[in-house]
């Protein structure tokens, strides 16, 4: 029964948007993938952008702005740090580094593009994502988990800051 | 003879169908029956039966009825206090064949009642930290007072009638049963605090701006009738914050006092417009309803800054009429700017484009926000019906985006140096089209809100994809330097990431709106995208716009339910899309369609191994057949090389039948293919779409083929494809535009392509 077996290439959790609903929602997106050839594990964290400024503005400078013309360098480094900071993985019970490789907008969202190198066998990762949380107790932070073996998702919040995914 | 031989062929090869089926079967256990299980079954378990009051060709029924309520009202607008006063008589017709014992009334403030049970319904947890405000509103009893306080409900004689509440609805019970065609009038007088809406996030309240003034944009602010209907009776399901209305129409006379000083607009026609407006303003108006292209300023960022320095004590009083509206909202300050152009409606009729906004909103709002209100009218009229209001306002109002009957407030704001982003400009752009655009969903085409947020939401999202698109053909410059409005919701691959999403988190769109986890993709994103393709993969524009332009104009000022719309545009298209709703609106099925093989075969007249091994096990002659065209796969048993080079013209049998069947002119005209190929496409994915094949041949020419999304109606895991051509085939894509929101574009093209990822392309393109 390999059909049933569905190859979900895209696990993007939705992001809300602002457009329509009259109430917005808190909600980020991560996705991590981990590709045993690369020994790597990719990241892709999905988040507004007025959420993300507002929190920088709130903890650092005011004067952030983040993807206008008035964007400079140091508040991409606060962008940067920030992230750093709230999202932690651990790896087969290790802390694992988080290398920061970029980011770009889309329209009201910004991808931050983060990688793990070195992961030659993944037997745990555990994840802790707090991204928003000082600003908004409501927020979600959705993770998606992908290995050339498996897919599982989980939603990180105030109350369930952690989770964490066995393999063997 | 030659039937006998035909009849032949048929035992033979159905036989042999039969037989592969029964090998599927491994041994001896007997599978069970079962139900229909077709993704093509037709709907008519979840429908309900059609009746007297909706028909089955999804138009209103003979018997069709709606109740009426018309109101009167006096409301004060207390700024000092942040307070609002009311006094109303509705006057109720019951329309229906029904006798009511009672009727219900909406308290829709009453969410914000300290007492409310909306929060209770909400799991919570500890927070890391919570703001500080936030901690004392939910943790020191420091709640904000809201909800009405219902002063006063009275008979036309001035008893007090007998009423119930219960949270968020009234219920007032009548001396005697409303019989049908009867009316009742009735009182009520009431009070409520305004809440702040940029705290709590409500549909209404007031923004205080930093010199103080504050922004009133109110609605939910009276009590108001719940609908009675064929379909629900009374339409008394809580208010709990997010399912949104349901409201019968009637015709409104409103007077609402404020402050001297204070701009308002409202829902309705402003009958004292000559007492209120100075010369000025008088002049500026009569120039505004005859200009087409841009807005005119009535009244000026001056002006507005000039008068918000002061706080008059005097009042004015405005006194509006709204004819055939199901609600009534206003907006109010001493800071706003107010604008206004006209629109010509293909009817010829003249609608007024407003805008009204504080000065935080420029320079962004005084460029944009009428041009998109206006952009809007003209493109959904286009999609529906010439609108019937007098004018649709656009109100500024931070973070706010809601809709009511010629009024609604929308965000988009500039940062305090006047600048902003792309991102807050198609913001709020996107979301002027989508509040302006609900007018004709739902405060025209009147669905039920509080049971279905799709029916508006998703129907309205839909035609705000268009209009957006309009909006950039119409405004380049706008747009610049993009070519195309960048839609957020609409395009198919938009959607795919909710679609492809953990199924845990996922509700069919046929979901109450409270009870979705993703409100946002499930009742806005997911419909609006289904429409889109429907209309341009499955459908095709002209049947679709065709049945959707039925379907406004059916229900235009009526209550239409799901199925009203479902009947609707297969009724008017001829197009059978039962399967279509099923899985797109009735299940959280997606979208996975892939090229799992193509055999290359060759043609010959040589019997193959296959046919022989059938032939034997039914006792059969070759002399019982008729003369055979045989297909040989390549690589198989019976292929030989130097079929690669043989042609048609060397298939003996096949020479013979033309040459003893068709004149030497259909001879002429004859194709001769000399590739066969046998294409299996799976489909992982539940729904079954059409199948967008495109064909690359050797030389270079491609051709696109779609098979209809009937294709998989026997066989809903893969099905085989034979294509008989003169050109080698060198690729195969499935949907190359992506159009069907296919989930894992994987398994689309033969040969195989590995696709690079994401992040690949981010990191190859950040390391150049």
């Amino acid at each position: 029964m390999k059909y049933l077996k569905i190859a979900i290439l895209a696990i993007v959790f939705p992001l809300m948007t602002a457009y329509a609903p009259a109430h917005k929602f808190y909600v980020s997106t991560t996705n991590m993938e981990y590709v045993p050839k690369k020994k790597s594990v990719q990241i892709i964290t999905k988040i507004f952008i007025d959420d993300i400024e507002k929190v920088l503005q709130k903890r650092y400078d005011p004067s952030i702005s983040i993807a206008t013309i008035k964007e400079k360098e140091k508040d991409i480094e606060y962008l940067k740090k920030y992230i750093l900071q709230k999202l932690k993985v651990t790896i087969n019970g290790k802390p694992a580094k988080l290398d920061y490789i970029g980011r770009e907008y889309d329209i009201d969202i910004v991808n931050i593009y983060i990688e793990i190198s070195g992961v030659n066998d993944l037997s745990s990762i555990a994840v802790k994502n707090e991204v928003l949380l000082d600003l908004y107790k409501e927020q979600q932070n959705i993770i998606h988990i992908k290995t050339p073996d498996m897919r599982r998702s989980f939603i990180l919040d105030s109350h369930n800051l952690k989770d964490m995914l066995n393999f063997n | 003879m030659k039937l006998l031989k035909c009849l032949s062929l048929v035992i033979l090869f159905l036989s042999a169908g039969t037989s592969y089926a029964q090998d599927q079967n491994n041994g001896n256990e007997r599978e069970p029956g079962h139900t229909n299980n077709n993704r093509f079954k037709q709907l008519y378990e979840e429908f309900s039966t059609p009746n007297q009051y909706r028909s089955a060709s999804g138009a209103p029924g003979p018997n069709y009825y709606q109740q009426r309520a018309d109101y009167e009202m006096n409301i004060e607008l207390d700024d000092e206090n942040k307070r609002i006063y009311g006094a109303e008589i509705i006057t109720y017709t019951n329309n229906s064949p029904d006798p009511l014992e009672y009727l219900w009334v909406q308290l829709d403030q009453n969410v914000r009642a300290k007492d409310s049970k909306s929060p209770l319904i909400e799991p919570s947890g500890a927070a890391p930290a919570d703001a500080a405000g936030s901690f004392v509103q939910q943790h020191m009893g420091a709640a904000f007072d809201g909800g009405f306080n219902i002063q006063e409900v009275k008979n036309e004689k001035g008893d007090d009638l007998p009423h119930t509440i219960n949270r968020t609805m009234m219920r007032i019970e009548m001396p005697q049963p409303l019989l049908t065609g009867e009316q009742f009038k009735f009182s009520i007088k009431w009070w409520y605090n305004i809440p702040n809406h940029t705290i709590d996030r409500a549909r209404s309240g007031y923004e205080e701006f930093k010199d103080g003034n504050r922004g009133y944009v109110i609605a939910q602010f009276y009590p108001r009738m719940a609908v009675y209907n064929d379909v629900e009776g009374w339409q008394n399901s809580q208010f709990w914050g997010r399912d949104e209305f349901a409201l019968p129409f009637g015709n409104f006379e409103v007077n609402i006092t404020t402050p001297a000083d204070h701009v308002l607009d409202a829902t309705g026609t402003l009958q004292n417009r000559k007492k209120i407006f100075s010369k000025e303003m008088m002049n500026r108006y009569e120039e505004a309803k005859e200009s087409y292209e841009k807005p005119v300023v009535i009244v000026t960022q001056e002006e507005a800054e000039a008068a918000s320095k002061g706080f008059s004590k005097d009042k004015i009083t405005w006194k509006f009429i709204a004819q055939n509206v199901r609600d009534y909202a206003f907006a109010s300050s001493r800071r706003y700017i107010w604008d206004m152009m006209a629109v010509k409606q293909n009817n010829g009729n003249d609608v007024m484009a407003v805008s009204m906004y504080p000065p935080e909103g420029n320079p962004l709002w005084e460029e944009y926000s009428t041009k998109a209100v206006a952009s809007t009218l003209k493109s959904y009229s286009r999609m529906t019906f010439d609108y019937p209001y007098p004018k649709a306002i656009s109100v500024h109002a931070k973070n706010q985006g809601m809709e009511y009957p010629m009024i609604c407030w929308n965000y988009g704001r500039p940062d305090e140096d006047g600048n902003y982003s792309e991102r807050t400009k198609y913001g709020m752009i996107s979301v002027i089209i989508h509040e302006v655009g609900h007018n004709y969903f739902p405060m025209i085409v009147n669905s039920d809100e509080r049971q279905w947020t799709w029916m508006d939401e998703g129907l309205n999202t839909f035609v705000q994809y268009v209009a957006e698109q309009d909006f950039g053909e119409w405004y380049p410059d706008a747009i610049a330097p993009n070519t195309k409005y960048p839609s957020r919701r609409g395009p198919a691959k938009n959607i795919v990431n909710y679609m492809a999403g953990d199924q845990d988190y996922i509700a069919p769109i046929m979901t109450k709106g409270l009870n979705t986890y993703s409100f946002g993709s499930n009742a806005y994103g997911k419909p609006a995208t289904a429409l889109n393709i429907l209309r341009e993969t499955v459908m095709g524009r002209e049947l679709f716009d065709y049945a959707f332009k039925v379907y406004a104009n059916r229900w235009k000022f009526k209550h239409p339910t799901p199925e009203d719309f479902f009947r609707t545009m297969e009724d008017a298209s001829a197009v059978d899309l039962d399967w279509y709703w099923r899985a797109w609106f009735y299940s959280t099925e997606y979208t996975d369609i892939g090229v799992k093989d193509v055999k290359r075969f060759y043609v010959t007249s040589k019997m193959n191994q296959q046919v022989r091994d059938m032939m034997e096990a039914r006792g059969m002659q070759e002399s019982d057949l008729p003369p055979l065209v045989y297909m040989v796969e390549e690589g198989s048993d019976d292929y030989e090389e130097s079929m690669k080079n043989a042609s048609l013209d060397d298939v003996t049998t096949l020479q013979e039948y033309i040459m003893d069947n068709l004149s030497s002119e259909e001879r002429k005209n004859l194709k001769k293919p000399n590739y066969f190929y046998e294409i299996v496409y799976e489909k992982p994915g539940g729904i079954p779409m059409p199948i967008i094949a495109e064909y690359t041949y050797s030389d270079g020419s491609t051709e696109r083929v779609k098979y209809p999304a009937q294709i998989w109606r026997k066989n809903d895991k893969e099905v085989g494809k034979v294509i008989a051509s003169d050109k080698e085939i060198t690729k195969i894509v499935v949907d190359p535009d992506e159009e069907t929101a296919d989930i894992d574009t994987e398994n689309n093209s033969w040969p195989k392509r590995k696709k690079l990822g994401d992040f690949d392309k981010f990191k190859n393109k950040v390391e150049e």
